[in-house]
Parts: C-alpha cells; structure tokens; sequence
C-alpha cells in the first residue's frame, strides 16, 4: 500500500456568517496515498474549496484531524502553517493569479523569493522546459494565451519541489484542447511521483483521477466509480 | 528577484496612481522644505542684515519708536526729526564709538520709491568697514556728488561720472562712486553728504536718526539711558528691533504654519487612502502570494518597502520642485509677511534637506504601517475564496 501522504478524520469546518454557522464540511474522512491523483468533485456549495484551502494548510479544521505527511494540522499557528505550505505544496489556480508585470521566468521564480531558498538558473529553466515555456520564458503573461498561463502557473506552482499539487479548477478558464494539453502535463507529472488533487467540474478530468471524492452538502456522498463518471460525462 | 524589484515592479504597474501619489508626497515635501527654509533663512537674513549695519543703537525722534526704526533700516522715511544739536549732545556721552546723523528721503521716479541716505562718509565708513567703491567715496565737504548701490545702478543703467538731475530742483549731481554688492538694502540706496541732502531736500538741520555704535556692547544699556536724557531722543537697540520685527511677522508666520499644517495631514490621509485602495485592489493576490508560500511579513514588507519608495522619492522630487521654485515661494511668502530683509530667504540648507528626507520616510512609515498590517493579516482563504465557490 502507498504511503499515505494526506489523511483526513472527521473534518469538520464551520464559519460564523452574522448570528449563522454554516457547516462547510461535515465529519470528513479520507486518505491519499503518496503519487495518487484525486479529484474532488462536487456541486457548487458543496464544500470543495474549503477541502482544498484545508488541504492547502490555509485555513485549520474547526473539529477532526488533518496530517499532512504525517504534521497534524489541527491548532496549528499560522508561522507554521506558512513552513507546511511552502514545504509541501504547490497550489495551481482557476483564475492563474500570475503578477503582469514578470516574466514567465519571474512568475515562476516568485515563490523562491518567500522560501528564501536561491533558485538555480537551471532548476528554473528546467521547469520553464517541463511546462514547455521555452521559447515564451522572457515574456509578459499579457502576451500569452491562457493555456500558456496556466502553464506559467503550474511552474511556479512546481518550483519549490512541493510533494502535493493542489489544483483549483485548473482548466475551468480553457477551451477543451487547451484543457486536454494541460490535463497532459498533470499526468505526466503524476506519473513522476507527484501527488495531485485537483478540484474540477470536468468529469473527464475526475474520470482519470486514482481516487474521486465527491462531496455534497459538506459530506462525502457515496463511492463514485469511474464507470459512472464516464458514464455521466457521456450523457 | 528580491523584494526591492518586486516593490518596484508593482509599482510600475499602476504609473498613473503611483506618479500622483509619489506628486501628492512631493507637493507635502515641498512645503514643509519651503517653510522650514523661509522660517531659518528669515531669522539669519534679519540678523544679518541688523549686524551689517554696523549699529548697536538707532536715536530716533519720540514717538513709535520701535516702528520708527524697522522703517528706517529698511530705508523707510519718518515724519519727525532730531536735529544737529542732538548729535552733539549724544557724542559727548562715554562709550560711544561713532554716532553718525542720517537723513532719509524718499521720492518717486516713474512711480518707483527711490531712497536718499544723507550720511557722514566718515563715520559711515566706520559704521561699514566693509564697503568697497568702484570710483571713490564723496568727501564729506564735496558738493553734488553721490554714491549709489550696485542694484540701483544696474536698475537705472547708471555709471562712475554720469551726472543726473537730481533733487526737487533738478541739480545735476554726478555719481563719483557705485558701491560693490553688500547683499543688504544699501544696494538700492543714494548716498549724499548730509548737509548736501539737508539743503537739496529743504530740511536744514534735520536729521532722521543717529546711528550709534558703542566701544562696548555690555553697556549698551547704560549708554542707552544715558541717550534718552537728550529731550529729543528716544532710543531703540538693534536687539528690540529684531523682537519688534519678529513680533510683526509672528501673525503671519502662525497662519502659514497652520495652512501648511492642514495642507501636510490632507496631504497624509490621501496617500493612505490610496495605499488601502490599492492593497483592498490586490487582496487576491496577496492570497496568491500567501498560497505559494509568502508569510503575511512578507506580505507586509512588499507594501512597507512599495510605501517607502513612494514617499522616498516623493521627498527628494519635492525637495527639487522646492530648490527650482523657491524665488516664486519666496516672492508669495514675502508679500504674505509685513517685513522681510533683503536678500535670499531660502537657502538649501543640509540639515533642512535631511530633516525633509526623514520626514519622507516618516510619512511613508506612517502611511504604510496600517496597509500593511492589513494586508499581512489577510487569511489567504478570504482572499482567494470569492473566485471559488
């Protein structure tokens, strides 16, 4: 069995709106095993991107347990929370967030700058390679299409070396070809080892994950085979 | 890539609203630069210009006297006068080293106010070691002669022998000597023996003041006592017309601090007004930035050091907008105040420069510590959630 990079027990998140709670997650419960790729599916209001920002060390649980590579998260204090993120993960967004006025190489340099670690100019062009920036390195994100963007954002999501890529809805902003090349580079990265979750809408997306899970209303709704994803994707 | 470029490059993002804001610092900058330079310039140029005249006390006739004598240091004319016997009596008293009579008049040519100076060459040149003539100096016993000041013969075009109709009846008087630049209110004047300038200006035996310089300065109020036991004479020491001119001033001086004051915190709430609109503009970026591993300090110090540069560069634009527009300042602020000497009131000064900069970086730590405790408190969750779910 592989070992277990992520394992979530009973997670629960409620957030105080006014004189409401509103349940975000409910009793949560799951586990992700080292180079697995997961997808988190779900309608909209059904509790993914509180998964994803827990998963991402940027918020804490309210109840439950959450061990990322084996830290619990559950208490933790922000400062270390800043030293899991940065050790551990590399977040790739729906909307890219790449700053306009760097480079593709400045962009994906950038988050070398807060982990204070010194970017070898090979390191860096070897990720410009991976992502298939080459030729595009010393260009504007204004002067890129939006499958190039992602690209950009995916190398400065990779740049830290994280163990787990948690992605965002990363081809919601793409046309379908687009989203297939960038559903390449995943896979190929997940084939080096590389553990992936992605939160999606794209069932064709999910359909290739290792494991699916599917929340609704803050809880996990039961097992989704990929048959009934292909299946539903179909239709 | 470090946080100095990255500030940097933030910054050239948004020219328009950085250049206003870095304008905005540099207008604050300039103000407080011009006012603090007026303010020190005022008071050297005033002293100076009481030192150079080489006087420790004025005689003046009874009656306002300390108005009397900011009048007649500037050249002003009095309607009342002493006369030769009080200058007899007053250099019989111990102590004093010279007492020279002065006549002023005043007359207009081409609705300018010209300025006549009846003096004793002698004890003048006593009073003003440091005068130096092109030409000569007049003798005291020579008639129709004068020496004017370098500004008033640039001015009126005049030159060593041009003689000039001179006086209510036109006397061609014949210019013998022009005075090199003495940076004080003599560079406008006319110089006449006085009796020349008594008879010319049909005041025989009149005298608008004495000028009075003691062989020691610790006893010029016992001389001064001494002074006004002449019936005629009322005595203003150089010390009370620097406190009378100061006073008058004062008024003036209180109003513009205030204005500036008022303009300086306006000046403040709109850079931080913009820094909070532009961190509020970015807050899912810094989410980004706090997602791919920034610590909110580091958030922090982006927006501290962007603050930082803007103000900087902000305090050394104002400090040139204030060194290239100070004669305008200075010709506004000096029409604004009821007297002020002549010369240059501001002068760059290094510690004022310093003290601007300073100021720059303090309105820039002001400005920027909220935004940045904001913005460092930003959970990158709230940031990036709104273009979630």
């Amino acid at each position: 069995m592989n070992e277990e990079v992520i394992i979530a027990k009973g997670l629960t998140k409620i957030y105080h709106r006014g004189s409401e709670d509103i349940h975000a997650l409910k009793d949560v419960s799951f586990a992700i095993g080292k180079g697995e790729f997961a997808a988190i599916v779900g309608p909209s209001g059904s509790g993914k991107t509180t998964l994803l920002n827990l998963l991402g060390c940027l918020d804490t649980p309210t109840r439950g347990s959450l061990k990322l590579n084996g830290t619990e998260i559950s208490g933790s204090k922000e400062k270390d929370l800043v030293k899991l993120r940065r050790e551990n993960i590399g977040f790739v967004f729906q909307q890219f967030y790449l700053l306009p006025t760097l480079t593709v190489r400045e962009n994906i340099e950038l988050p070398l700058l807060f982990s204070r670690r010194n970017g070898y100019k090979s390191q860096i062009d070897d990720i410009i390679e991976v992502v298939g920036l080459k030729s595009r390195a010393e260009h504007l994100p204004g002067q890129l299409s939006g499958g190039e963007m992602q690209r950009v954002a995916i190398g400065r999501a990779l740049i830290n070396e994280p163990k787990i890529i948690l992605a965002d809805e990363p081809t919601g902003n793409l046309d379908s070809a687009t989203s297939h090349k960038i559903f390449q580079l995943f896979q190929s990265l997940n084939s080096k080892g590389l553990t992936l979750i992605i939160v999606t809408h794209n069932l064709e997306l999910a359909k290739s994950a290792h494991k699916v899970i599917q929340l609704r209303d803050g809880e996990i709704a039961p097992k989704v085979s990929s048959r009934a994803l292909s299946k539903k994707a179909r239709s | 890539m470090n946080f100095v470029t990255l500030a940097i490059k933030n910054l050239l993002r948004r020219r328009g609203r950085t250049s206003l804001t870095i304008f905005g610092v540099a207008i604050a900058v300039a103000v407080l630069f011009s006012l603090l330079s007026f303010n020190s310039g005022y008071e050297k140029q005033l002293s100076g210009e009481l030192d150079s005249m080489g006087i420790h006390i004025l005689a003046v006739p009874k009656g306002c006297p300390y108005e009397a004598a900011s009048l007649i240091i500037h050249g002003g004319v009095i309607p009342k006068y002493l006369s030769n016997s009080d200058v007899e009596e007053a250099k019989k008293i111990d102590g004093i080293e010279v007492a020279s009579p002065m006549l002023l008049h005043q007359f207009y040519k081409d609705e300018k106010p010209h300025i006549v100076y009846g003096i004793n060459i002698d004890d003048m040149r006593r009073l003003k070691p440091w005068w130096q003539v092109e030409g000569r100096f007049f003798s005291q016993t020579e008639d129709n002669v004068m020496v004017i000041g370098r500004s008033l013969a640039e001015e009126e075009k005049l030159k060593v022998g041009d003689v000039l109709p001179f006086g209510p009846d036109k006397i061609p008087f014949t210019i013998v000597g022009i005075l090199e630049r003495t940076g004080t209110g003599d560079d406008e004047f006319h110089f006449l023996p006085i009796q020349v300038a008594q008879r010319v200006f049909g005041k025989p035996d009149q005298i608008t003041t004495i000028a009075i310089r003691v062989n020691d300065i610790s006893k010029i109020s016992e001389i001064s006592k001494e002074l006004e036991n002449i019936p005629d004479i009322q005595v203003v020491t150089m010390t009370q017309v620097m406190g009378t001119i100061m006073n008058l001033v004062g008024s003036a001086r209180t109003l513009l601090i205030s204005v500036i004051i008022v303009a300086i915190i306006i000046s403040v709430l709109g850079i931080m007004n913009t820094l909070l609109m532009s961190v509020n503009e970015r807050t899912r970026e810094f989410g980004m930035m706090k997602a791919i591993g920034a610590s909110g300090l580091d958030i922090g110090r982006l927006v501290l050091i962007e603050t930082l540069f803007i103000t900087v560069i902000g305090g050394v634009i104002g400090l040139l907008f204030s060194a290239l527009g100070s004669g305008l300042i200075e010709g506004f602020v000096k029409g604004i105040i009821p007297y002020s000497p002549t010369g240059k009131l501001m002068t760059p000064d290094p510690g004022l420069i310093g003290l601007c900069l300073l100021f720059s970086i303090i309105i820039g730590f002001v400005c920027g510590i909220y935004p940045a405790i904001r913005s460092s408190r930003l959970t990158p969750m709230e940031a990036i959630r709104s273009n979630l779910e």
